[in-house]
C-alpha cells in the first residue's frame, strides 16, 4: 500500500464530508431523505463556473457567493413546497424532493446543454511534493475547505440561538413549537443550510470535476453512506464518515483494482449498517425518535 | 348522509358504488382484462408497445407493493431484482439453450435464493438504513455483473437469440407475457393480503416488536415477503429481458427504473391492492405523452406532476378517491399539513 493511495483517499474524504454534511442535517434534524441535494451541489458547480468564466473569480472565492444564493433557493422550497408535506413522512417528502431534482436537472440541461466544462484556475495541475508523494494544491484546498466549513457548521450549531434551535427541533418538534421556535422557519433554514452546504461542495469541486447538469447523482450515493456511517446531524460524524469511504474507495480500488470501487464502498456501507446502525458515533436521538 | 348521496356527483356515485359492491368492482376487472386480451387483435404498433410497458410497471409496483405497502419496509433496491432475473434468462437462453419460460421461472427462483441471502443478515436493520442497504446491494451487483465479464459479458451486455417470429407476433407474445405477469403478481399480492402472512406482515409494517411478542417469527415473515417480491420481479426482469433482446448492466439495474415504480407504488397508494397498479398506469401514461410532446422538458415536467401528486395527494391516489372525489376535503387536508 503506497502512502500516496492513502493521501488520495484522505483528500477524497474530505470532499465527501462536505458532500455528506448537509444531506445528514437535513435528514437528521426533518427527517428528510433530500435527493435535491444531487442538483443543489450540480447548481453550485455551475455558479462556480459562471463566476470564474464571466468574472474570473476564483473557484474558492466564489464560495460565499454561491452558499448564499444555495441558501436562497432551499429556504424558499423548503418554506413553500417541502413543508407542505413534511409531516406525511418521509416516503413523500423523498419523491417530493425526487421530483424537484428532475427539474432542476432539466433547467439545467435547458440552460447550458449537456456540454462537458471545467474551471480551469493557473494552479491547476501544480502541487506539493513531498518525498514521493504528491498532493495537488487544488485537491488539498477543497479538501480543506470541506472540513473547516463542516467544522462551522458544528459551531453554528452548537454556539447560536438559530443553531440550538435547530438541534431542539431535531430532538423533539412539538416540545420546541412549545417554547416558541418557529418550526416551519426553522426547517427552512436547516434545509437552506443543506442546499448553502452541498453548492459548496459543488463550488469546491467545479475546479476538480467536470461539470454537467448529471454531476450531482452520483454523490447522492455518496452522501447516504457518509451520512449512515458517520451518523444523521452531527458534523464531526460526516467527516469521519467522508474520511472512511474515501479511505475505503482508494485502498479498495488499488487493492482489488478501480472498477470495483462503487461495489467496496457499499459493501462497507452494508457492513457497518450490521454491525452499528447508528454510525460509527452517531447517537441515536437524531432521527430515530419520532 | 343518504340525501347528499342522491345529489352527489356521478364520479362519487361510481366511487361509492365501486366501493361498496363486490359484483361491480369484479365486474370492471373482468370488464378490464377482457378488452385488454382481445386488445391487439384490434390494435398493433405503438399502443401495444406502450401496454407493454405499462402492464411491466404494473407487475413491478404491485411486486414491490409486498415489501413497502404491506411490510413498510422501504426497499429502494428492488430493481436488483429485476436485473438478476434479466440477466439470468439471458445467460439460461444464451448459454444453455433453454426454452423461454423455464429460463424465466429459474430467473425469479434465483432472485429469490438472493433475496434469501441478502435478507437474512439486512433485514435485521430498520427502516431507512434498510433502505439504503437496497441501494448498495443494487450498485454492489451492477459492479460485479459488470466485472463477471465471462458470464455476463460485462459492459458489452448480451444479445439474446433472436425469435423466429414476425415482429407484429412477437410483440403480441410480450404484450400476453406482460398481461400475465401483472395478472399473476397482482393475484398473488391480493392472496397474501388476505392471508395470515399478509395480516403477520401489516402486524410488523404498524409495530415490530409488538408482533414478536404476538407469536409473529418477524425474521421469517420478513424473508419470505422479500422472496415472494424478488421472484416475482424476477419473472418480470426475464420476460423484460426477451423483448429487449439486448441487456447491458445500466438498463438491467437501472435505477431510474427502480425509481420510476417506486413511485408509481406511492403515488397510486401502497398498501392498497390495485394502488400500484393504477399508479404505474398514470405515471406511464403521462410519462409517454410528455415523452413525445416536449422532448426536451420531459424530466422537468415528470418533476413538477410528481411535486404536485405528492403536494395535493400525498396518501395516493386510490385511499384517497375511495372517499369520493372531495377537492375541498383534500385541500383542507393539504392546509392542516403545511407546517
Amino acid at each position: 500500500m503506497s502512502p500516496q493511495v492513502i493521501v488520495n483517499g484522505l483528500l477524497l474524504g474530505g470532499l465527501y464530508a462536505a458532500v455528506g454534511v448537509g444531506f445528514s442535517l437535513v435528514w437528521g434534524v426533518m427527517n428528510v431523505i433530500n435527493i435535491t441535494h444531487g442538483s443543489f451541489l450540480m447548481l453550485g458547480a455551475y455558479v462556480s463556473y459562471w463566476l470564474f468564466r464571466l468574472y474570473h473569480v476564483d473557484p474558492f472565492l466564489s464560495l460565499p457567493a454561491v452558499m448564499l444564493l444555495m441558501f436562497g433557493l432551499g429556504y424558499l422550497l423548503q418554506r413553500y413546497i417541502v413543508n407542505a408535506v413534511v409531516k406525511t413522512g418521509v416516503f413523500m417528502t423523498l419523491i417530493i424532493t425526487y421530483g424537484m431534482n428532475l427539474f432542476f436537472v432539466n433547467l439545467a440541461l435547458l440552460l447550458w446543454k449537456g456540454d462537458y466544462r471545467s474551471v480551469t484556475p493557473e494552479y491547476a495541475g501544480t502541487g506539493l511534493q513531498i518525498g514521493g508523494l504528491i498532493i495537488p494544491y487544488i485537491r488539498l484546498v477543497a479538501a480543506v475547505l470541506a472540513v473547516v466549513l463542516t467544522l462551522l457548521l458544528q459551531l453554528f450549531l452548537s454556539r447560536t440561538r438559530v443553531g440550538n434551535a435547530i438541534l431542539a427541533t431535531a430532538l423533539n418538534k412539538n416540545a420546541a413549537q412549545l417554547v416558541g421556535i418557529p418550526i416551519g422557519r426553522i426547517y427552512a433554514i436547516t434545509y437552506g443550510i443543506g442546499a448553502a452546504l452541498a453548492g459548496a461542495a459543488g463550488a469546491l469541486m467545479s475546479a476538480i470535476y467536470v461539470i454537467t447538469p448529471f454531476m450531482g447523482e452520483p454523490f447522492i450515493g455518496k452522501a447516504f453512506v457518509v451520512a449512515c456511517l458517520g451518523g444523521l446531524g452531527t458534523a464531526t460524524g460526516a467527516i469521519l464518515g467522508g474520511v472512511v469511504l474515501g479511505l475505503a474507495e482508494t485502498i479498495g480500488g488499488a487493492i482489488v483494482g478501480p472498477s470495483y470501487q462503487e461495489a467496496i464502498s457499499f459493501i462497507v456501507l452494508v457492513l457497518i449498517l450490521i454491525v452499528r446502525p447508528e454510525g460509527i458515533i452517531g447517537r441515536r436521538f437524531f432521527a430515530e425518535v419520532k | 348522509m343518504d340525501s347528499t348521496a342522491a345529489r352527489a356527483k356521478p364520479l362519487t356515485v361510481a366511487i361509492r358504488t365501486l366501493r361498496s359492491s363486490r359484483w361491480a368492482q369484479w365486474g370492471v376487472v373482468g370488464g378490464l382484462l377482457l378488452a385488454a386480451a382481445i386488445f391487439p387483435l384490434t390494435y398493433s404498433g405503438y399502443w401495444i408497445r406502450l401496454l407493454s410497458g405499462m402492464f411491466m410497471y404494473a407487475a413491478l409496483a404491485s411486486s414491490l407493493n409486498i415489501m413497502v405497502g404491506y411490510t413498510g419496509y422501504a426497499d429502494f433496491g428492488n430493481v436488483v431484482f429485476f436485473g438478476v432475473g434479466a440477466y439470468t434468462t439471458a445467460i439460461l437462453m444464451l448459454k444453455v439453450g433453454a426454452p423461454l419460460p423455464l429460463a424465466v421461472l429459474a430467473g425469479g427462483a434465483l432472485a429469490a435464493l438472493y433475496a434469501m441471502l441478502l435478507g437474512l443478515p439486512i433485514l435485521r436493520l430498520r427502516g431507512h438504513y434498510f433502505a439504503i442497504a437496497t441501494i448498495g446491494v443494487q450498485e454492489a451487483t451492477r459492479e460485479l455483473v459488470v466485472n463477471a465479464t465471462s458470464l455476463t459479458g460485462g459492459g458489452a451486455g448480451l444479445t439474446l437469440p433472436i425469435p423466429d417470429l414476425t415482429p407484429q407476433q412477437f410483440y403480441r407474445l410480450i404484450y400476453y407475457l406482460m398481461l400475465g405477469a401483472m395478472v399473476l403478481v397482482v393475484t398473488v399480492s391480493g392472496l397474501i393480503r388476505r392471508s395470515r402472512f399478509g395480516y403477520g406482515l401489516r402486524a410488523i409494517k404498524a409495530d415490530a416488536d409488538a408482533a414478536e411478542i404476538s407469536g409473529i417469527n418477524t425474521t421469517w415473515y420478513k424473508v419470505a415477503a422479500w422472496m415472494t417480491s424478488a421472484a416475482l420481479s424476477g419473472i418480470v426482469g426475464g420476460i423484460w429481458a426477451y423483448w429487449y433482446s439486448y441487456i447491458q448492466p445500466p438498463d438491467a439495474f437501472s435505477g431510474i427504473t427502480g425509481v420510476k415504480y417506486f413511485i408509481m407504488t406511492l403515488l397510486g397508494g401502497a398498501g392498497t391492492l390495485v394502488g400500484p397498479v393504477v399508479g404505474a398506469f398514470v405515471l406511464e401514461l403521462i410519462s409517454e405523452t410528455v415523452w413525445s410532446r416536449f422532448i426536451t422538458l420531459h424530466l422537468g415536467v415528470l418533476g413538477t406532476i410528481i411535486v404536485l401528486v405528492v403536494l395535493f395527494m400525498p396518501r395516493g391516489l386510490v385511499p384517497m378517491l375511495r372517499e369520493g372525489f372531495k377537492p375541498k376535503a383534500w385541500w383542507k387536508e393539504f392546509q392542516e399539513n403545511w407546517i
